[in-house]
């Protein structure tokens, strides 16, 4: 970050001098983050190596890496094909999605504590796949009915806070009730529920990755990257939004029109994601603090390294749930709750000591 | 008061055998016998005893928490106590085998103590209590107490069958042997609470306004803190933990009573149980001969309740 008080600039504000220091920030900038994108991006194939290659029969990375296409041993190959993979593949998109949408959700609601799971998305989507559970319908139906459980929750939200043009502390706030209420009606179920099915919806709504396979990854898989694909390409529209909202109605945009668009992605990117892992805590949440720490405020490119890190974040969970932690059938949400909570409090505490950011 | 006594005799009368209300009369004073009379001493007036005591301890331990943050929106689930009594309660079925509510108590008093005065130490800055931290602090808390609490029922059946019912909220089936062992606990916080109800006027003008008027803030945040951990510690250790009603009885009274907390806190110590026998009978009446239990019937109930206050907060 430039130091802002830079005295040369208060005192001689000449125009090119201006200029160069901008645009020498911004390369510097854009430089860190590509740094940091790197860095990412070799952890995720680092971590993916390990995850494929570790477990109950230990194949050596590159032995997993030629199973992963088929080739080697016909043992390695099933092993890393039909078991291990989809697991990996499945951890990384839903961290991928899961980040990307608290980061969009943050920059939208204007609220560092905004997040998939504390407006009610992911109770949504907890919601519609116990439902589905309680039904007693296929497996493969589980992932649809979360994504509209999510969107349900979306258009209660939408229609609580719509008469008052999407204001940001009131889209917050009922986003809050929403969650509980929704919470509420998945607590009923599970009391209601006989145990063995319980048991599958409470491992369902603290978010876990046992047993993925290949369609539900693939589906899941397409979607989401779709949606990303939507916000990548909507991304100038969120940086006028983020100037306020008469700034942006100043510059031609209908802010509550542009901002209910751009949220319907992001909920519908965030059910998504749930669908494929049930509802990890702290990953969309903590993961664009840290970003925000490293590379400073978000553009286009941190996004993209907000992507990468969710996906490691999980990855890097999920291999603490398997190799780690001797406790056997712990749900990854719990890790990541865990692992998360500390370290978003010190960040909250540092962020209180700044000046508020308007609302 | 009216509507409390009105929804007493309901809760006493109602349920999944109804009876007249003259039989109720009869079997208090002790003049009928039989089974209407048994269903109405043995069952239904330790649940409303129960239901009263818990609900009063809910409404102003809301009261005082919304006083002491100065934050409309805090209640003492914001505190993490649910979470903390909810995590100890499962710990102690899952490592030892209880099954019975009213020995669950002890460790559901621990636990929301431990999680109490964790969210505090999170949110003290220079002897005081900061509340924006507190609140923080708190929510981030539940979220973490919440997964172990869930890991720990995934990894045993019988612990997620005896504790699922316990974590929804009821005051159903409790004997007052559940209600005794917190009552001194109970009346020390009611105690408590209103000996601080002036200051807490004073603070909501302010920390320096209230400082310069002779109120020493950090004390009445410490007794405050303390009266909230012993009312809404001991109204999880009988009932579960029961959402909404420290939160909605504040809000609930301030309209017909003003702000003033010399009459708020009496004001929910009527609101708070009028709240919970009122859930607790409409639970009964829904799905009868069944019945759901209060807690997912106050959360339910809760939440549009919060939709409304977002619209008074946002203005």
């Amino acid at each position: 970050m430039t130091a802002p008080t830079d005295p040369t600039r208060l005192t001689a504000p000449t125009a090119p001098t201006a200029r160069t220091r901008r645009t020498g920030a911004i390369t510097r900038r854009r430089a860190r983050t590509a740094a940091w994108s790197l860095l990412a991006l070799a952890l995720l194939v680092l971590l993916t190596g390990v995850a494929l290659g570790t477990g109950q029969v230990s194949i050596s990375a590159w032995d997993a890496l030629r199973a992963l296409f088929g080739q080697g041993e016909p043992g390695n190959v099933l092993v890393v094909q039909q078991f291990r993979a989809p697991r990996v593949v499945s951890a990384l998109i839903a961290g991928a999605g899961l980040a990307m949408a608290g980061s969009m959700l943050q920059r939208l609601f204007r609220n560092p504590l905004a997040a998939p799971d504390t407006i009610g998305i992911t109770g949504g989507a907890s919601f519609g796949a116990v439902l589905m559970l309680a039904t007693g319908a296929s497996q493969q139906l589980i992932p649809l009915a979360a994504v509209g459980g999510g969107l349900l929750a979306a258009m209660l939200l939408g229609g609580f806070a719509w008469r008052s043009k999407m204001a940001v502390t009131r889209l917050v706030l009922v986003g809050l009730a929403v969650q509980q209420g929704l919470a509420a009606a998945v607590n009923l179920m599970i009391v209601r529920f006989p145990a063995e099915l319980a048991s599958s919806a409470m491992q369902w709504t603290t978010g876990s990755l046992y047993g993925r396979n290949w369609t539900e990854v693939w589906i899941g898989g397409t979607a989401i990257a779709l949606t990303a694909a939507a916000l990548l390409l909507c991304q100038r529209r969120v940086a006028v939004l983020d100037l306020g909202d008469d700034s942006a109605g100043g510059l031609g945009l209908n802010p509550a029109r542009d901002r209910l668009w751009l949220l319907l992605l992001t909920i519908t990117l965030a059910s998504l994601a749930a669908a494929l892992t049930g509802p990890v805590a702290f990953v969309a949440l903590a993961v664009p603090h840290l970003v925000r720490l490293l590379a400073g405020p978000p553009t286009l490119g941190t996004l993209g390294l907000t992507a990468l890190t969710g996906a490691v974040l999980l990855l890097s969970a999920d291999l603490l749930v398997l190799h780690v932690i001797p406790v056997h059938g712990l749900p990854v949400g719990a890790v990541t709750a865990t692992l998360g909570a500390p370290w978003l409090l010190v960040l909250m505490i540092r962020q209180g000591r700044l000046p508020q950011r308007s609302s | 008061m009216g509507a409390l006594v009105l929804c007493a005799a309901l809760s006493l009368a109602l349920g999944s055998r109804s009876v007249p209300l003259a039989t109720v009369v009869d079997a208090l004073t002790g003049a009928a016998h039989g089974g209407d009379a048994d269903v109405v001493t043995g069952l239904r007036v330790p649940r409303t005893l129960i239901g009263l005591a818990v609900g009063a301890a809910l409404g102003v331990a809301g009261a005082v928490a919304q006083g002491v943050t100065r934050n409309p929106l805090a209640s003492p689930i914001t505190l993490g106590i649910n979470a903390g009594a909810s995590l100890a309660v499962v710990a102690a079925i899952y490592t030892l085998d209880l099954s019975r509510p009213a020995e669950y108590v002890w460790f559901a008093f621990a636990g929301a103590a431990v999680a109490a005065v964790a969210a505090y130490a999170m949110s003290r800055r220079g002897g005081d209590l900061d509340p924006v931290r507190l609140a923080l602090g708190g929510t981030v808390l539940t979220v973490v107490l919440t997964s172990w609490t869930s890991a720990l029922m995934l990894a045993s059946h019988r612990t997620l069958d005896e504790a699922r019912f316990w974590l929804a909220g009821s005051i159903a089936g409790r004997h007052l042997d559940t209600l005794t062992p917190v009552l001194p606990f109970l009346v020390l916080g009611l105690v408590a609470a209103f000996a601080i109800s002036p200051a807490l006027n004073a603070l909501a003008l302010g920390d320096e306004t209230a400082q310069s008027l002779g109120v020493p803030v950090a004390r009445i945040r410490v007794v405050g803190g303390l009266a909230v951990v012993l009312l809404a510690g001991s109204a999880v250790a009988v009932s579960g933990p029961v959402a909404f009603i420290g939160l909605a009885a504040p809000h609930l009274v301030r309209p017909l009573l003003g702000n003033d907390h010399r009459w708020l806190l009496p004001g929910c110590l009527i609101t708070g149980p009028l709240l919970l026998l009122a859930a607790d009978v409409l639970g009964r009446l829904v799905v009868r001969p069944s019945e759901i239990e209060v807690g997912i019937v106050t959360a339910f109930l809760g939440a549009p309740l919060l939709a409304v206050l977002a619209r008074k907060v946002a203005k």
